[in-house]
């Protein structure tokens, strides 16, 4: 069927039935005169009732099926094809869960509004004051380099009334799916009809979610356009960072981010005062327990056990906390951050590893490399 | 300006020392702290020890300015005052170095961060 849609071959509507050409060879023509002529309409050919076989323009075309029921059973008959089709019009929509769950998750506005604040310089003037979320979202668009295509999408985004007229249609249980006339149409044509059909049918079957994000766009359709392509941008890259503080989303459908700061070149003095310069890392912490500060990166130092990625920072008296709030997050890193930079206490050696050789021979990480 | 310059001399000329200091004492790794403006010949002879108690003191100050000073005190319950990585000591010229404002008025700038010390090391809890 995908070969005949895509092919561009005519075909027929009729009586909301599909007719495909007939093959013809001697035995079809038979037959065919054997159906026509049993017909009581049989001196005008062209008339039809839903019949097996009609003549239209000269030709003759055999009876397919429904063209409702090909919408209805697309998912079972194409799965592949009705898959792609289903993402291609929640994307159009931006009811993708994805964009819907970002878009209302309440960690990602908390690290946008409340943590990232924080850390980033907000202006260059000399006056402290507190950012408006309007602001904030002002200040990572100067901050971000987003590309055009997402302002663009947010005007379609703002633009409600079409999802308005598929939930009312819904509810009115009037008929959504237009029906193409009778007549005959190129493949390609009814291949655009089923697309269209199959995202009405989609848009049916997710009313519940219309419903939510519809309640969510009219929040967002009074926000400037701006605003809303920053988010889109953030929905769909899942990552931010501006100034040295980001975020990366971990896990979508649990809305788990990994926050970080950077913490920049750094010294630290080992016993006889020699300088090691520690290279730039990123403290981390995840939204989703545990609430413990990491460096995400391969790295060494001496808090941490070994030299590789995702070691947690080994501090003293660090109590987690039990749920990722703003102030929670900022402490974390804080105190990561404080612990590898100013932690170290070179008399003492503290930590798992000793930042000049020890004379007893312990096996351990060598900071030599480091030495300025 | 990153603290691997701890070590460096930071050079300013005669008519430089001349211009006002912004002394910015920021908790712990904000990106923003509070801010006082000294004028010229109002602080060369003040150790800039004193000169950060003066702007811990200083009265009528925002909300935002407020809660700022909050976090300071909160850093500073046994923390520390540091300067481009080390604590301060002498005087704000030593730690200062010359900026310019969007309008391009010039200015001596001093960043104080007020870290509470986190020892590494042990097995956390």
């Amino acid at each position: 069927m995908k070969q005949l849609f895509d092919s561009g071959i005519e075909l027929v509507v009729e009586s909301d039935f599909i007719y495909f050409p007939l093959l013809f060879d001697p035995d079809i023509k038979k037959e065919i005169q054997t159906v026509f002529y049993s017909r009581k309409d049989v001196g005008n050919p062209d008339a039809s009732d839903s019949k097996a076989v009609i003549k239209l323009k000269g030709k003759y075309f055999v009876k397919g099926f429904r063209l409702d029921s090909l919408v209805n059973n697309y998912e079972a008959i194409n799965p592949n094809s009705y898959q792609r089709l289903k993402n291609e019009c929640l994307r159009h929509y931006h009811l993708t869960r994805e964009i819907d769950g970002v878009l209302l998750d309440g960690t990602l506005r908390t690290i946008l509004f409340q943590v990232m604040p924080h850390f980033i310089k907000k202006s260059k003037d000399l006056n402290r004051k507190t950012l408006s979320d309007e602001a904030i979202l002002d200040l990572i668009g100067k901050k971000t380099n987003i590309p055009e295509s997402y302002y663009q999408e947010a005007r379609t985004f703002s633009d409600i009334a079409p999802l308005k007229k598929i939930l009312k249609n819904i509810e009115n249980q009037t008929p959504v799916l237009d029906l193409p006339g009778s007549g005959m149409m190129s493949g390609h044509k009814l291949r655009d009809w089923l697309r269209n059909a199959v995202h009405v049918k989609v848009l049916s079957d997710e009313y519940d979610r219309i419903t939510k994000s519809l309640k969510m766009r009219e929040q967002f359709s009074r926000m400037k356009p701006e605003h809303i392509a920053t988010l889109l941008y953030i929905a769909d890259t899942g990552f931010l960072e501006i100034d040295g503080f980001g975020f990366i989303r971990k896990n979508a459908y649990r809305n788990e981010y990994y926050v970080y700061k950077r913490s920049g070149d750094y010294i630290l003095k080992d016993y006889y005062g020699r300088s090691y310069l520690f290279p730039n890392c990123r403290v981390t912490v995840s939204t989703y327990m545990p609430f413990r500060p990491f460096v995400m990166e391969k790295y060494k130092h001496p808090f941490l056990l070994k030299y590789k990625s995702g070691q947690e920072i080994c501090i003293k008296n660090f109590n987690p906390p039990d749920e990722p709030t703003d102030k929670c997050i900022i402490n974390t890193l804080e105190e990561g951050l404080t612990a590898l930079q100013y932690g170290y206490d070179p008399r003492k050696r503290n930590g798992y590893h000793s930042l000049d050789k020890l004379w007893i021979h312990i096996p351990t990480i060598d900071f030599e490399d480091y030495i300025i | 300006m990153p603290d691997t310059d701890l070590k460096k001399e930071l050079q300013l000329d005669e008519a430089e020392k001349l211009l006002p200091l912004v002394l910015e004492i920021i908790p712990g790794h904000a990106a923003e702290g509070l801010i006082d403006i000294y004028e010229p010949g109002s602080y060369a002879a003040k150790s800039l020890r004193k000169l950060c108690e003066k702007t811990l003191n200083k009265k009528n100050l925002s909300i935002e300015e407020q809660l700022i000073v909050e976090d300071i005190k909160r850093q500073l319950d046994g923390g520390k005052l540091l300067s481009r990585g080390q604590e301060i000591e002498g005087t704000a010229l030593e730690y200062a170095v010359s900026e310019q404002t969007e309008a391009g008025e010039k200015y001596l700038y001093v960043p104080i961060r007020a870290i509470k010390p986190q020892e590494g090391g042990g097995i956390s809890d």
